[in-house]
């Protein structure tokens, strides 16, 4: 029980020890002494009065006291008729508080059944729930087991990939050297051509002259044009060729 | 509720023993004798005092008596407070039996409150009894009993019939579970060295955040100085049917346990005895 509870319990008994119970006693009794003492006086009055009125009757008994002690009983009388009524009425009011209880009772199980019956609706959504949670986790696993696989592939494909364009690099590399290599002897060809063509030329300006010498003209051999042309076409689609092959291997 | 009935019977029974003396300028036959009696701490002086009314009479002449009305160390008290709260306010600390004088003479009409029957005291039990409910239940309580529930309230005082008056006071002390308490707590606090009669104002028995509000809380609103100081030191003595609650105790509780008839819960702030 809470300690406030106790101290205000504690606190009214320690204040009835002082304040009532050393004087109940005392002044109950006065108060009865007083009562008691109110009712003879009266009654003593109202035997004189009537005493007053036909003495010397009935010498040999003493009709006041006899009197006394009648009126003494009837006040008891009343009093405890008093008492009666009062049990009685406090015995109407236990018996209406024990049926205000009994509805309470009725009214405090009615409402434990439905919080029995909300507790078990309840209790089975919670199973549910807790159903859904396991099939969702489950889920969630595998999908976290299909999300690292994929993650792993991924990872292959980008290394594949760098590999590729590493390779596509190199083979560049390697085509780019051909093709210098090819530029420069295209150049040294071109050049040797040069040469030769000019070599040709005045060779065949010394063949025309001497040829002419006797018709007083210098003029170029048609079959010496067509070979220098023929030679120069043959080299161009050789080199054509070589391009596209180089091509299809990269 | 139920758990707590022997507090409501203890406070519900509570009794102060006094000694009712003529005042000495009161013209009397003969010598008047003083009269004892256990006073109820619930109910009101002029309800309980017809026999001292009658012992004292006796040596008076018809002529003489005027209004009865009493006296305490030269305060008049008020008839329309609850005799505990007078004893608690006045008188608590000092020697018993509680010694009241009585007067028939010279009625201190800017102090007190005429009561020339029975029917004052009802009329003013049963508007106190409104107000608290007001505050409580928006008066739906009170407004649904009917005459004859009332009729049994005041006669469950006037009688000292504990079990008649509980048998309709529990339905003034009941609230929803939901709500955990009454709209607002009934309260009175008395202090003996303010000029006004009384504080009273709304306060709740939850607080916003849900918490309950204990007594220490009501005074830390209402009269912080009735709290002891940082170091300790206490001052003041916080007196509800003249005993002292701890500061913690729950004000919903007090308010169903500790409140008089009326349905206010009277609290006396004193100055602590330096003897």
């Amino acid at each position: 029980m809470s300690s406030w509870r106790n101290h205000v319990r504690t606190s009214l008994h320690q204040r009835d020890k002082v304040e009532k119970v050393p004087y109940a006693g005392v002044f109950t009794c006065l108060s009865q002494l007083e009562e008691r003492y109110e009712i003879r006086k009266q009654i003593l009055d109202d035997l004189l009065c009537k005493s007053l009125g036909r003495s010397g009757v009935d010498k040999g008994k003493d009709p006041r006291l006899l009197q006394l002690q009648l009126r003494e009983s009837e006040h008891m009388q009343e009093k405890l008729s008093q008492t009666v009524s009062d049990l009685t009425t406090v015995l109407y009011l236990k018996e209406a508080e024990l049926q205000y209880r009994q509805a309470r009772v009725s009214l405090y199980r009615q409402e434990a059944l439905t919080l029995a019956r909300r507790s078990n609706s309840q209790r089975a959504t919670l199973s549910e729930l807790q159903h859904t949670i396991e099939c969702q986790s489950k889920e969630l696993a595998d999908l976290q087991a299909e999300v690292r696989g994929l993650k792993k592939a991924l990872a292959q494909a980008r290394r594949e990939k760098e590999e590729l364009l590493q390779r596509w690099m190199d083979e560049k590399r390697v085509e780019a050297d051909r093709l210098n290599k090819y530029n420069d002897t295209q150049e040294r060809w071109q050049r040797l051509a040069k040469q030769l063509k000019k070599q040709l030329r005045i060779e065949i300006g010394k063949e025309y002259v001497v040829t002419n010498t006797w018709s007083g003209q210098t003029e170029m051999l048609p079959t010496a044009i067509h070979w220098i042309n023929s030679t120069t076409e043959i080299r161009r689609v050789h080199s054509e060729r070589e391009h596209v092959s180089t091509v299809t291997q990269v | 509720m139920a758990d707590d009935k022997d507090v409501l019977r203890d406070v519900w029974f509570g009794r102060i023993p006094t000694c009712f003396t003529l005042n000495q300028d009161e013209v009397t036959e003969r010598e008047a004798e003083p009269y004892y009696l256990l006073l109820p701490r619930v109910s009101y002086l002029t309800l309980v005092t017809d026999k001292v009314k009658k012992h004292f009479h006796k040596v008076m002449r018809a002529e003489d008596v005027e209004e009865m009305w009493f006296e305490y160390e030269g305060t008049p008290l008020k008839w329309h407070y609850p005799i505990g709260v007078l004893f608690d306010l006045h008188a608590s600390n000092t020697v018993l039996p509680w010694s009241i004088i009585v007067h028939f003479k010279n009625f201190p009409d800017r102090d007190l409150l005429h009561c020339p029957s029975n029917s004052v005291i009802e009329a003013h039990f049963m508007s106190s009894i409104k107000e608290a409910d007001a505050l409580k239940h928006k008066s739906q309580v009170v407004n649904d009993m009917q005459k004859k529930d009332h009729k049994q309230l005041w006669m469950g005082l006037q009688n000292d019939k504990f079990d008649q008056f509980w048998a309709m006071n529990r339905k003034l002390m009941e609230y929803s579970t939901e709500d955990g308490g009454f709209r607002y707590i009934p309260f009175r606090i008395y202090q003996t060295t303010s000029d006004r009669p009384f504080i009273q104002k709304l306060f709740r028995p939850v607080s916003a955040d849900g918490s309950m509000h204990t007594l220490g809380d009501l005074l830390k609103e209402m009269d912080p100085t009735a709290l002891p100081n940082e170091g300790g030191q206490k001052r003041y003595q916080v007196v509800i049917h003249g005993i002292e609650p701890l500061l913690e105790t729950p004000l919903q509780w007090l308010s169903e346990h500790l409140s008089h008839p009326d349905n206010f819960l009277h609290i006396c702030i004193i100055p602590t005895p330096t003897d």
